[in-house]
């Protein structure tokens, strides 16, 4: 529990901007959503004129884009991308961060075994990237209701927010794995920021089809918002593999961690 | 009761040399130290033992535990590092609370005990600290819990004097209460005030495990002479001289074994200067215990 509690303490405030990043971005867009409506066909227009790649990549459906789900989910696209990093930073930071700093003589040598710190650590991130869906849900939902033209349905809007978390725990699990191949990771965000990036590129260059196989490449395209949008539910393949990357990934997490040979 | 076993313990790097068949056994209410020069080997061991790393084959352990089968076992543990890093962000007394958390026991009181005889300033910052008072800052974590081992690895590095001297009054003091202490450390003189036996490890091997009593009748001395007149290479064929080299008017050799036979030897000399001096632990290893193998 000390573990939990202090890896908390010293994330919280980075957390904290995180979340007030995300909200920022999303209410930034969401703020501009009433006027971009009054002209519907411009925009329509406008947005139409974009190559099929860039509309892919932005997860744009021409169909929804003038209604609040539909602009939203464009919105999405980017505070996916930015939770993304958020979660990638945590997971990689999670398991290395003794390397880092230097201090693995300290907490490896108290009575905790070592599947207690992961443990520990685990939990802790897990909280703090529960902790910034629950505030980024409530509040983006209560903007969307400020600015909305005509009434939407909350369940889609929440199915939409729900995959922020999904797409986090997945990065969370990949960055914990990862981390432990690094020799020494001594600055995470570079990493984090060109793993992240690499992926989201891989999602938009070459999974451009639906039914692509690449799709499973980038967990950026596990959960199609029109999808989700048409048929209120996510496309169950994906969920499972998203599953079983996080389950492989957290449970060789363990096995590598509790074998390693720590350095100092 | 052996405190510390450690039992044909290896650990190879790749091919690169670790620690090869290290055999030690420490007693319970011991002073241990464990001699070698840097790279010999000694944190390998020590790391091994306090379940960092895992050996290649062998096995170590503490009260009759494995440290990474029963990490509790470390709970009557206390560990100081070579080099001491804490989270920076962080005030000292924050540390040494999250450290004592692990604990389960309130050493509050013993805290500010050690802090006032360490003369550690517990409000400020980490980041703050000098090289020195980290150090001290790791003393007053790996005692808090009052140990029934501690573990020190290079323990006076960083230190100055004074503080040197309160850190051994200490680790006298927690060893007269009944913790055995081993550590280790690569020059012999620090370890000779406080040991009751050594170890000597060398290239990743032990070499002699003896009694500090056995040591202390042989001390090791490096000498250095410039006569009036030209120094014969028998001039100085004595028990216990070695590495004699004579170049004119002057002798550079070690000496172990009685002082006063050597000082009688060297009054028959007439002297123009004189230099003793400890020999470091490189030579003693090379000139006496490497030869005896």
């Amino acid at each position: 529990m000390n573990i939990f509690l202090y890896e908390i303490k010293s994330l919280y405030k980075s957390t904290l901007i995180w979340i007030c990043s995300l909200i920022g971005l999303s209410a930034l867009f969401l703020s501009v959503y009433p006027s971009m409506t009054e002209d519907a066909a411009g925009l329509r227009e406008i947005i139409g004129g974009y190559p099929e790649a860039v509309r892919a990549m932005l997860g744009i459906n021409l169909d929804y884009i003038t209604s609040i789900l539909g602009f939203y989910s464009m919105i999405f696209s980017f505070v996916i991308l930015a939770g993304a990093v958020q979660a990638m930073n945590l997971g990689l930071a999670m398991l290395t961060r003794e390397s880092r700093e230097r201090t693995a003589d300290f907490l490896l040598v108290k009575p905790v075994s070592r599947f207690t710190i992961v443990t520990s650590k685990l939990c802790a991130s897990l909280t703090l990237i529960i902790a910034t869906n629950i505030a980024f849900s409530a509040i983006s939902a209560w903007i969307a209701n400020r600015v909305k033209i005509e009434a939407f349905d909350g369940k889609l809007f929440f199915m939409i927010n729900l995959t922020l978390l999904f797409v986090q725990l997945i990065f969370l699990a990949l960055g914990m794995v990862i981390s432990l191949f690094f020799k020494k990771l001594k600055a995470v965000l570079p990493v984090s920021l060109s793993i992240v990036i690499g992926i989201y590129m891989i999602g938009v260059l070459f999974a451009t089809d639906k039914e692509d196989v690449i799709r499973f490449l980038s967990p950026f395209r596990y959960f199609d918002i029109t999808y989700i949008i048409e048929n209120a539910s996510y496309e169950g393949i994906y969920l499972i593999t998203g599953a079983v990357i996080m389950a492989v990934s957290i449970i060789s997490g363990y096995l590598i961690y509790i074998r390693k040979d720590i350095h100092a | 009761m052996n405190v510390i076993e450690i039992k044909k313990l290896t650990k190879n790097y790749g091919k690169a040399r670790g620690i090869i068949d290290v055999d030690l056994n420490v007693e319970q209410g011991e002073v241990f130290g464990f001699i070698g020069p840097n790279g010999a080997g000694k944190s390998t061991t020590i790391r091994t033992l306090l379940g960092l790393i895992y050996p290649t084959s062998g096995s170590a352990t503490i009260f009759g535990k494995n440290c990474t089968e029963s990490p509790e076992v470390r709970k009557e543990l206390g560990y100081l590092p070579s080099e001491v890093f804490y989270y920076d962000n962080m005030k000292v007394i924050d540390l040494l609370k999250y450290s004592a958390s692990f604990y389960h026991k309130d050493c509050t009181n013993r805290i500010k005990e050690l802090a006032e005889i360490m003369d550690l300033d517990l409000k400020k910052k980490i980041d703050e600290l000098s090289f020195g008072n980290k150090k001290k800052v790791g003393i007053v974590q790996g005692l808090l819990h009052e140990p029934k081992l501690i573990i020190l690895d290079e323990p006076t590095s960083g230190l100055d004097p004074l503080m040197q001297q309160k850190f051994f009054e200490l680790i006298e003091e927690e060893n007269k209460k009944g913790a055995t202490v081993f550590f280790s450390s690569h020059i012999l003189t620090e370890v000779q005030r406080l040991c009751n036996r050594v170890a000597f490890i060398k290239e990743g091997r032990i070499i002699k495990v003896e009694k500090m009593s056995t040591l202390q009748e042989n001390t090791y001395k490096r000498i250095n002479i410039e006569a009036k007149a030209g120094i014969s290479s028998e001039a100085f064929n004595l028990r216990g001289v070695s590495d004699f080299t004579a170049k004119g008017n002057t002798a550079n050799f070690i000496f172990k074994g009685n002082m006063n036979d050597m000082i009688r030897k060297l009054s028959e000399v007439e002297l123009r200067n004189i230099s003793i001096t400890e020999p470091d632990l490189e030579e003693i290893f090379l000139n006496y215990y490497a030869k005896e193998e």
